[in-house]
This record gives structure tokens, C-alpha cells and sequence, in this order.
């Protein structure tokens, strides 16, 4: 298996930022347009504790 | 900074708005409209399109309703595959609305397999977080978990709630220090360029000496002209949930924070959009 250098902080700090970044620009390309669009799941009560 | 537990949420709340069209040569008593939906990423499309079946068995009669079949511009959409990974797989770089054509007729027995009912996606759910937890713990977190912790799992998936899931899924995320991660990464790197369907081997997130491998690492072991190119351009996206994570970034901290429910690292490699 190939060997990768030590991660330094500020690796870490770039590599983290940029998912939350994207995360949240998805958020915004994907959905935001889009709100008044059918959920596909109902966000119901579920009793699932009765059935298990 | 936000927090990592963010990154969770919004993983799991991804949707992808979707727009359903019944296929031309489908028989109809009258013009079928389109129906739109937002489908959670992390799902499987057999799950949540009961309101699509719906829609359209009104212009429909009941002979003419096979088992129910989804396609993207020619392409069979696998039910048991998450969403998401399908979205990125086959339709990234592509304006939304999702564009999915509907079938009853013509099951491609080749390409899909066919899903009677909830349980067989349950089934496939759980064998797939089984194995996830084979290359993770051995199999020990799963194994040891009671029924009714499966059953969690499932239901949290099937209902959409998060907090019931990840009470349960946390268990299977954990692992020693000692040890710095997983013993294995259960990851699948999927590409539409070939017949393969995914590529599934054994990777660990640390080297032998107790360095950490990266997303760049794996890929570099398993697909390498996904980082590198003779002539320096960048020739395929690497996307997770819609996104492309540097490839400095962790492969532990990716299993735990990108994993689909599944406990699987869904990675698409698709070639760099031409216009």
C-alpha cells in the first residue's frame, strides 16, 4: 500500500473547510430552487418501538 | 468552524429534486403529467417513489401496470444502489430537475433486479452494512447489536429520521485509538467508462508504519488515472454526496462522516464535463 506524508493542521483546516463549503453550496444548487417540491418521505410519527 | 456532527446532517438531508415522466409508448387512458419530488440521497428510489406509482396508475389501467422501472437517458437505474450515488454517477454536471423516465413494461431483466416489496430492499440494506462492519470490526459491532438495533437502522433509514439511525449507526462507527480507525475501509469506487461494476478491495486508513491514508492514496492504489494524467490535466471529478473532497482528506474521517447508511463510501469517478 502506498505511504502518504503526515497531515499538518492547516491540511486539515483547507480539507475540512472545503466539504463545508460544498456541503453547503449543494445545499443551496440543489434545494433551494426547489422547495416547493413533494417530499418523497412523509415526516410522520412512526411507532416503530410497537413493531420491533 | 462548524462542527463535524454538521456534516452528518447534511449528508443525510441531501435531496435531489427529481422530475418523473411516463415513457412515450406506455398505454394511457389520458396524458399523464409529470410529478415532481425531492428524494433523500442516502435512500433507495424503490423506497420513496410509491406517490410516482400512484400518480400514474390513475391514467393507467391495471393490465397494463408492470412492476414499476426507472431509466435516465437510456440508462436502467439500479434500485439498490443509494440515490445519491446514482445521481452523481450518471447525471452530475447536468441542469435539475433530475429528468427520470418512468416504465411498467419491459422489465431489463439484464440490466435490474426486480423489488417485490420493502423487504427485499431491507435485506439488501442490511446485508451491505454487515459486510461494512466484516472489513470494520470483523463483523463484531453488528453481531453483538440485538435485533431491535437492526431494526432501528432500518427504520430510521425507511422513516427518514436521523436521530433514531445514528443513536444505533454510531456504534458501528467506533473504533480503538490504538488502533487509529477501521481495520478495513469499506469503500466501492464505481465509473460508467466500464463493464466493471464497482471496484471493492481490501485498504486500510493507516499504513503499516501509523501514517494516515488519504482519499489520494486509495485512489492512487486503486484508479490511478483518476489523480494523474500524462499531461497534468485533470481528466475525471472524484464526487461523494455531490461533492469532490480534496484528496488530502483522510480516509477514516471520510468513512465516518461520508458513508452512505450502508456504512459504504459510494465514490464516483466520472470524466471532467467538455464544455
Amino acid at each position: 500500500q502506498s505511504m502518504s506524508l503526515s497531515i499538518t493542521p492547516a491540511q486539515t483546516a483547507a480539507w475540512r473547510k472545503q466539504i463545508f463549503e460544498q456541503l453547503s453550496e449543494r445545499s443551496k444548487r440543489e434545494m433551494e430552487n426547489f422547495k416547493h417540491y413533494e417530499q418523497a418521505i412523509e415526516q410522520y410519527l412512526h411507532a416503530f418501538i410497537n413493531e420491533i | 468552524m462548524a462542527d463535524d456532527k454538521d456534516v452528518l446532517r447534511d449528508v443525510w438531508f441531501g435531496r435531489i429534486p427529481t422530475s418523473f415522466t411516463l415513457y412515450q409508448d406506455e398505454i394511457t387512458e389520458r396524458e399523464a403529467d409529470p410529478y415532481y419530488l425531492l428524494l433523500p440521497r442516502v435512500s433507495y428510489l424503490t423506497l420513496v417513489t410509491d406517490k410516482v406509482k400512484k400518480h400514474f396508475q390513475k391514467v393507467m389501467k391495471q393490465e397494463d401496470m408492470g412492476e414499476m422501472w426507472l431509466e435516465y437517458e437510456g440508462t436502467s437505474l439500479k434500485w439498490h444502489y443509494p440515490i445519491g450515488l446514482l445521481f452523481d454517477l450518471h447525471a452530475s454536471n447536468t441542469a435539475l430537475p433530475w429528468n427520470i423516465t418512468v416504465h411498467f413494461q419491459n422489465f431489463p431483466e439484464k440490466d435490474l433486479l426486480h423489488c417485490t416489496s420493502n423487504y427485499v430492499i431491507e435485506a439488501h440494506f442490511m446485508s451491505c452494512i454487515k459486510e461494512a462492519d466484516v472489513l470494520k470490526h470483523k463483523g463484531q459491532v453488528i453481531n453483538e447489536m440485538q435485533k431491535k438495533d437492526h431494526k432501528q437502522l432500518w427504520m430510521g433509514l425507511q422513516n427518514d429520521k436521523f436521530d433514531q439511525f445514528w443513536a444505533i449507526n454510531r456504534k458501528l462507527m467506533e473504533y480503538s485509538v490504538e488502533e487509529g480507525g477501521f481495520r478495513y475501509i469499506p469503500f466501492r469506487i464505481y465509473q460508467t467508462t466500464s463493464d466493471r461494476p464497482f471496484i471493492q478491495k481490501l485498504f486500510r486508513p493507516v499504513t503499516a508504519e501509523g501514517q494516515t491514508h488519504t482519499l489520494g492514496d486509495l485512489l492512487k492504489e486503486m484508479f490511478p488515472a483518476a489523480v494523474t494524467s500524462d499531461d497534468g490535466e485533470k481528466k475525471y471529478q472524484v464526487v461523494i454526496h455531490g461533492i469532490e473532497p480534496m484528496l488530502e482528506t483522510p480516509l477514516q474521517w471520510l468513512s465516518e462522516h461520508l458513508s452512505y447508511p450502508d456504512n459504504f463510501l459510494h465514490i464516483s469517478v466520472i470524466p471532467m464535463p467538455t464544455d
